[in-house]
């Protein structure tokens, strides 16, 4: 008879995280690269509006004032690609960890970057999706709640990488 | 009964982060699909009244870097028809240049400083002075923004006295400190001298001004604009508008792009 897996509190926080996380990071960089500008013919319209969103997002990342208009500038042109990249890795959970802990860190990159602008009652936009959005307490929350969610998924994934799989074979018992 | 409570503490941050972000998609989705069609009704309802906004409305938290919300990028064929309300006095560069840009912005927005402060200049320099691009600042101030109609009115005032680029600047250099007290009049008092300055405000303290910063809200509208900062450019019959601060590198390649199209 089939048995199913036994429930494993740790493997299904790695899922769950893996999916919820791997989902916003590929929606984040979509919606960066076409919102507001989404013209998507002819070629060099969508060229146009593409590099005309990333500029926006670049003054969105230069209105936080933790980089200066050339490393805004670099971030905005990378963070989009690099999110939809690293959204899709945690998807399909080839080298789940290296790809986990490089999410942890740059979710906890953002939390810092927000809760200091929220701190300074900056008024500007958070930037995360492309949309005009403010950054508000909330923003820092649901930042703080994808943190722990990564950072429990990187920790989880490597204890269990550690522990042989629940269907895998029993190790061979010396003497039988 | 330990994996039970942290199953169920992995549950509850699960629905929190669902939650939280269930808000911000609708958000986001309602965004996009605006971003498609927008309801005429509903674009109505966005935007000043004529003559609502002489009264500042109250200042809503975290709002000044908002642009409102999304813009249709769809436009109707009849919409160079908006191209014969130009002010000339609003207007840079020779009328019979290749390119017409419309620029709609508003004072109050960091995003417009950052797009005049940046590309604009250069637009200026490289485009406009060499008869390549007519450039036409269009007054679109967003209902969100308490002062903004006000410094529309003082720069249109500024400009009967062909002194609109010195109120332009001034009130681009010094957003952070008006748009705080709305103190419009102080700091372009600051910039022009005491006599023009009489003039100015005899004109802006009015709401004589505010059909023609109309005309260009209506403009915009036709344009579906309810955004700023907002080009739109005009080559051959073919309008392109483009939502942002554009990168002036960006707007560069693009704009030799369609000079070089036979």
């Amino acid at each position: 008879m089939m048995q199913s897996s036994p429930f494993n509190f740790q493997r299904a926080v790695v899922w769950i995280g893996r999916v919820v996380i791997g989902v916003i990071f590929v929606y984040a960089g979509y919606a960066k690269l076409t919102y507001p500008n989404h013209n998507l013919w002819p070629w060099f319209m969508l060229k146009f509006s593409v590099l005309a969103n990333l500029s926006t997002f670049a003054f969105q990342v230069e209105s936080y004032r933790v980089l200066g208009a050339a490393g805004s500038s670099w971030v905005a042109h990378t963070l989009p690609l690099a999110e939809i990249v690293l959204g899709l890795l945690l998807l399909l959970g080839w080298k789940l960890r290296i790809w986990a802990t490089i999410a942890s860190a740059i979710l906890l990159g953002f939390l810092a970057v927000v809760t200091r602008a929220y701190l300074l009652h900056m008024d500007i936009n958070c930037g995360c999706f492309g949309t005009p959005e403010p950054l508000t307490g909330m923003t820092v929350l649901r930042d703080s709640a994808l943190a722990l969610l990564a950072l429990m998924m990187t920790v989880f994934a490597h204890q269990q990488a550690r522990k042989p799989h629940a269907w895998a074979a029993p190790a061979a018992t010396p003497g039988t | 009964m330990k994996g039970r409570h942290l199953a169920a503490v992995a549950i509850a941050l699960v629905a929190v982060s669902t939650l939280l972000f269930s808000g911000l998609g609708g958000k986001h989705l309602r965004a996009m699909r605006g971003a498609s069609s927008i309801p005429a009704k509903v674009e109505a309802a966005s935007l000043p009244a004529p003559g609502a906004a002489a009264r500042p409305a109250a200042r809503p938290a975290a709002s000044s870097s908002l642009p409102s919300v999304p813009v249709s990028l769809t436009l109707p064929q009849a919409q160079a028809s908006g191209l014969a309300d130009i002010d000339p006095r609003r207007a840079f560069g020779s009328k019979s240049a290749p390119i017409t840009m419309e620029v709609f912005s508003d004072f109050q927005c960091p995003a417009c400083k950052q797009l005049y402060k940046t590309t604009n200049q250069l637009l200026l320099d490289n485009y406009v002075n060499t008869n390549k691009v007519y450039l036409v600042h269009r007054d679109f101030p967003l209902p969100m923004h308490a002062y903004s109609k006000i410094a529309a009115r003082y720069v249109r005032a500024a400009s009967q006295l062909g002194k609109s680029e010195q109120a332009e600047k001034a009130l681009f250099d010094n957003q952070e400190k008006w748009e705080q007290t709305g103190d419009v009049d102080g700091i372009l008092a600051g910039a022009l001298s005491s006599a023009d300055m009489s003039k100015i405000r005899a004109v802006a303290k009015g709401t004589s001004l505010d059909a023609v910063i109309e005309k260009d809200v209506t403009a915009g509208k036709g344009y579906n604009v309810n955004q700023t900062p907002t080009t739109v450019i005009h080559y051959k019959g073919q309008t392109y508008p483009v939502v942002g601060v554009v990168n002036y590198d960006v707007l560069h390649a693009f704009l030799d792009q369609l000079l070089a199209q036979k």
